[in-house]
């Protein structure tokens, strides 16, 4: 293996792992909050990606301009998942959240066959993002597989900064860890889960967005594996901590790419790495690599 | 009586039904053919998602992935060799594998073991996992298994799938499996068995408590669902007569899931009206993405409005009744008929000191729960435990009933040293105890919550629970447990409330409740974890009496923790004070009145 | 005078036990009121239904706010309501966010006032009331000993600058010069014009510090009078250690 493919391996390996990490971080805050696993997450991913096909080719709007709305949009959508289909279920058992999340997943993605169709449409790339740049020592950079990254560790960066330091943020972590103890200070506790609910889903939306490019396609059911994925990213990370689901996405990423770049033999088993690193992790640390220890009480 | 009727009125169902499905060729059309083939085989599948989720508690997301493997090794099975050789067009088929072919009946028992094999390979490190981590690893090994099949194309023929299946999968064949699984599913879940799975399920602790190894008693459950999975998914494969990887995706698993949900969790009836009414919704719905023509308008099918309508559905049901159609409730003929109630005494042995407490300390991390605790109780003695909260008292309990191993010090029962025992060891060993803040079976009724506790005495034995015409003596067994229930329930009072729901009851029978489910389980000692509390002075009242009661009637040595100091005061023999961990008192109940360290720990500094 | 907390026949139900009956007190401003009693007399319920963290029934249950002299039914309304309105409590259990820091436990506290400058003050003020939580307050909330975390759930209920301080259990599990230490703050809480329920199961201590008080027997006031005439009361000593 030569310089320049191991690069471009290392590249890709962080790109997807970021990618992962973005939508982990979304199924991440919601769990840490609800104990929800919101299976709907991969699916608001995929309409981002969607909102942005509709923006630039449909409705012929500027590339850069159909992102911000297409990332509104998503946020709206989020949040109205959250009110419709979570809220009302808030003092149910679990369980009950988890198949209303089922059903919102599968809603969201034949709710796309109809609208979209089942087939696959192309996405614009901005020839800016797509055009090589030659380094030394004949390595290619493509700016998207550098951009990805970027992107979403600013974004991740972002959001911990709101977390550790504004008052939401605050309110936020204070929920994750003892809902009526926060209400008691005064705190809105369904506004809060609301925010929660929107900063995943725009960082869904970005990171549909970023994985649109890269594949340049968008389908219907393009959010079900990375949806899976992410969540396991999270878990793996220790659920409910942010950097945690960054890690977890950076592992699952290189993980994936690396074994495949190593044992290209290996390359049908892909998927499987990733489910038995799952595995490995729940039994040997329980809670993730940052998750925090539980314990039951009697 | 009841009994001669109900299995008549069955029997006669079942011959009725057979009759239609002789005569189902000729009435229904190919199509409803298939529906009904496949309510038969969801059935199948959701009976046995419901035994590990709805009954057991287990929260598994990986039925598609032993549907998967049924599917496959009984296609492998009753495939011809001249099929598989035209099929296997990529990598050649092992060749051990070409040869192999067993007939239909064969293929599915032998699909079900291969299934409940890797059932069991899985259960054995993931059941440790509790709640959603179990979800998701389940999720991730039928992931895998999936993968698997893809990538061992020698084996399986990888993405191209299997073709050409032959159609094995009748009327008859789909409804005798459902009813082969139906008897035996309800057969166990009648039985000592199924009354420990759905202890398990209601509260793991309580049914430590009571005797069980749960951890066993899941992989079994598990299992068994497994085994229930493979069957299905050799049956559908056998009926579509084609399968891929593709078919056994997370989806798959969410299908039978909803059945589940709509039904009901834990209702074996639900399971089946909800693959009824999922099957034929999920088929009916096909028209509205098949084009219509009513008269002259015609109007285009939409694909995807079908699962669109479908999870809209779901997600109303989900919100306005979670509970499903059946909630927990089953079938019974009984409803057709009024009913009437039944009703139904015994001694025990002893030895002199029952329980011997010795320097036992014990820590979580840096805090000291309990400092250097010694006392011993007499045959026969109520003693009491008491001191302000936070004292440790609830401690010292799950130290003595094997919750909490002590960080150092030594426990005797009875003679022998119960200090690293586990709570159903100690169980069995003849220590009983109730929970402060009662832990009953809340979704059985007050004689199946008695019935869990007097099981652990006759054991049960799962695999004859599932044939219970064979082995005979489960029969006789559960009559003996169901006779010493009521007969206990009847000396405590509670027969008359005996098919009332457990959490229904008021709170002090709710209490009367949990002491009856600890009794049946035939102790030498009792431990009362705050007996009193959340009682009125009447019902208070009444408990004191009630524990005299006990000690004499079941020949019993009693611990209680108590709050209420009318109730300590007047029916300990000798009490123990704890403050903050420190063994601070002892004495008679006048002695602790006035013993102003007491006095000081409960009302505050310079009160004494 | 006008009570600035009426409560008339407060019922709490939790499924089938009734856990409160027909309890009805009143609070005025710039009193101290305990509520004393045995464990499982139902004190944390009958606070915990003010605050509007249980649903609890009763035929009258009014806050006069001392900013706006408005009364106003709290029945019914969200914990957070309350806090608004210049109710703050400290819970049983103390309930601090254990991977809070110190710090970032008060301006929870704080949550919904905006006043940098006065959140900044109070703190200061907190820190002077407790100077141990000054030195730890980069610590993390569970690093902290039983005695620090009461100090922190006391002083991080007083960040909203409420008018009506309730206290549930503060003394629970510290040590006896401990506990001595928190009724001289609750007093000089007080004494800087806070009124204060105070919840408590150490009777003595609490009847000490309090200007009147409320006997809960199982669910229902038995005693009730001036915190003297209660001390000296043997009927006291009876609810709590059985007559």
């Amino acid at each position: 293996m030569n310089l320049n493919i191991f690069v471009q391996h290392f590249i890709n390996a962080l790109s997807l792992g970021s990618l992962y990490g973005l939508v982990a971080v979304g199924y991440t805050m919601v769990y840490g909050i609800l104990r929800l696993i919101n299976f709907a997450h991969g699916d608001i991913f995929m309409l981002g990606a969607y909102f942005v096909y509709f923006a630039t080719i449909v409705y012929k709007l500027n590339w850069f301009i159909g992102v911000v709305i297409a990332i509104i949009l998503t946020t709206i959508c989020g949040l109205l998942v959250d009110r419709i289909a979570y809220k009302p279920l808030r003092e149910a058992p679990r369980i009950s959240a988890l198949i209303s999340a089922i059903g919102v997943s599968f809603f969201i993605e034949n709710f796309a066959v109809v609208v979209f169709t089942g087939m696959p449409r192309p996405v614009v790339q901005p020839p800016i993002l797509m055009k090589p740049i030659e380094l030394s020592g004949g390595v290619r950079l493509i700016p998207l597989g550098i951009l990805v990254p970027v992107v979403s560790f600013v974004l991740v960066g972002a959001l911990l900064w709101l977390l550790y330091c504004t008052k939401p943020g605050l309110a936020m972590r204070a929920i994750s860890f003892d809902i009526e103890a926060t209400r008691m200070m005064g705190v809105s506790v369904n506004r809060i889960i609301a925010l929660a609910f929107g900063l995943g889903s725009a960082l869904a939306a970005v990171a549909g967005i970023m994985w649109a490019l890269r594949y340049p396609r968008v389908e219907p059911f393009m959010g079900m594996t990375p949806g899976i994925k992410a969540f396991i990213a999270a878990v793996c990370g220790g659920i409910g901590s942010v950097p945690g689901a960054m890690i977890g996405g950076l592992i699952l990423g290189f993980v994936e790419i690396m074994s495949v770049a190593f044992f290209p033999t290996l390359s049908g088993y892909k998927d499987a790495f990733a489910f038995l690193l799952l595995i490995m992790i729940l039994l040997f640390r329980p809670t993730g690599l940052l998750g925090e220890k539980l314990e039951d009480k009697i | 009586m009841k009994r001669t009727r109900n299995l008549l009125l069955t029997v006669a169902a079942v011959v009725l039904f057979a009759f239609f499905l002789d005569k189902a060729p000729e009435l229904l059309n190919g199509y409803w053919q298939r529906i009904l083939n496949l309510i038969a085989i969801n059935a199948i599948l959701a009976l046995s998602l419901n035994l590990i989720y709805g009954i057991t508690g287990m929260f598994s997301l990986g039925h598609a992935g032993f549907m998967a493997i049924g599917a496959y090794v009984s296609a492998l099975l009753i495939l011809t060799p001249a099929q598989k050789n035209a099929m296997w067009i990529l990598e050649d088929i092992y060749p051990w594998l070409l040869n192999v072919n067993t007939p239909f009946i064969v293929s599915l028992v032998l699909a079900g073991l291969a299934a409940a094999f890797f059932g069991l390979l899985v259960a054995l490190p993931v059941l440790r996992l509790g709640g959603d981590y179990l979800g998701i690893a389940t999720l991730g090994f039928a992931e895998i298994i999936r993968i698997l099949i893809t990538n061992t194309a020698r084996l399986t023929n990888g993405s191209l799938g299997l073709k050409g299946i032959p159609a094995h999968t009748t009327l008859f064949m789909s409804w005798g499996c459902l009813g082969v699984v139906l008897l035996c599913m309800v057969c166990m879940l009648r039985s000592n068995f199924g009354g420990v799975l759905r202890a398990v399920r209601d509260d793991e602790v309580a049914a430590r408590m009571m005797g069980i190894n749960t951890f066993k008693v899941k992989v079994i459950a598990f299992t068994l669902g497994c085994f229930g999975g493979g069957l299905g998914g050799a049956l559908m494969g056998n009926l579509i007569t084609t399968i891929d990887p593709r078919m056994f995706m997370i989806t798959q698993t969410y299908n039978i899931l909803m059945i589940i949900v709509v039904g009901g969790l834990g209702s074996v009836t639900g399971s089946l009206i909800g693959s009824v009414l999922v099957t034929t919704m999920l088929e009916w719905l096909r028209i509205v993405e098949n084009p219509i023509t009513i008269g002259s308008i015609n109007i285009p099918g939409i694909p995807g409005m079908r699962m669109v309508i479908f999870s809209l559905l779901l997600i109303v049901v989900i919100i306005f009744r979670r509970e499903g159609i059946m909630g927990m409730r089953e079938f019974s003929w009984d409803i057709f008929f009024p009913k009437k109630s039944a009703k139904p005494k015994e001694t025990h042995e002893d030895s002199d000191t029952v329980l011997e407490v010795k320097d036992v300390m014990l820590k979580f991390g840096g805090l000291t729960a309990i400092d250097t605790l010694t006392f011993d109780i007499k045959h026969g003695q109520i003693m009491g435990l008491i001191g302000p909260n936070g004292a440790g008292k609830t401690s010292a309990f799950n130290v003595i009933s094997g919750f909490y191993k002590p960080t150092s010090g030594s426990i005797k029962f009875l003679g022998k040293s119960i200090g690293g025992l586990s709570p159903d060891e100690v169980c069995k060993a003849g220590m009983s105890r109730t929970f402060q803040n009662i832990r009953l079976f809340g979704h059985e009724t007050v004689l199946q919550n008695v019935m869990t506790g007097a099981r652990i005495r006759q054991g049960y034995h799962w695999w004859m629970s599932l044939l219970p015409f064979v082995f005979t003596d489960v029969l006789r067994e559960d009559a003996a447990v169901r006779a010493q229930a009521l007969d206990l329930l009847g000396q405590l009072g509670l027969a008359d409330l005996a098919e009332e729901t457990a959490s229904s009851l008021p709170y002090g029978a709710q209490r009367r409740l949990e002491i009856a489910r600890a009794l049946a389980t035939r102790p030498k000692f009792l431990l009362l974890d705050e007996p009193a509390a959340g009682m009125n002075p009447q019902e208070s009242e009444e408990l004191l009496k009630f524990i005299r009661r006990l000690r004499d009637e079941f020949d019993l040595t009693i611990l209680l923790i108590e709050h209420d100091m009318k109730v300590v005061m007047n029916v300990c023999d000798y009490i123990h004070v704890l403050d903050q961990g420190v063994h601070i008192a002892q004495g008679t109940p006048d002695e602790i009145r006035a013993n102003p360290r007491v006095i000081e720990a409960y009302l505050g500094k310079g009160a004494a | 005078m006008e009570a600035m907390l009426k409560i008339e026949k407060l019922n709490v139900n939790y499924g089938a036990i009734h856990a409160v009956r027909d309890v009805s007190l009143s609070i005025n401003k710039g009193e101290i009121v305990t509520l004393i009693g045995a464990n499982g007399a139902g004190k944390s319920s009958v606070i915990r239904a003010i605050m509007g963290l249980v649903k609890g029934k009763a035929e009258e249950m009014t806050y006069t706010s001392p900013r706006d002299g408005r009364a106003v039914s709290i029945q019914g309304r969200p914990a957070e309501d309350h806090v608004k309105l210049g109710i703050s409590l400290s819970p049983e259990g103390r309930r601090i966010l254990p991977q809070l820091t110190v710090e970032e436990n008060l301006a929870l506290g704080a949550y919904i006032r905006d006043d940098k400058q006065g959140i900044a003050e109070d703190m200061e003020y907190v820190y002077s009331l407790f100077p141990r939580l000054k030195e730890r307050h980069r610590q993390k909330g569970s690093t902290l000993s039983g005695g620090e975390q009461q100090m922190l759930a006391v002083g991080r209920a007083l960040m909203s600058r409420p008018d009506l301080l309730m206290l549930d259990e503060p003394s629970l599990g510290l040590a006896p010069i401990l506990v001595d230490e928190v009724f001289g703050i609750i007093r000089e809480i007080n004494a800087q014009g806070r009124t204060i329920l105070l919840v408590e199961q150490n009777a003595f201590a609490a009847l000490k510090a309090a200007h009147r008080a409320y006997v809960l027997e199982v669910g229902a006031i038995s005693l009730s009078g001036t915190g003297q005439e209660l001390l000296n009361d043997p009927k006291v000593r009876a609810a709590y250690l059985g007559g």
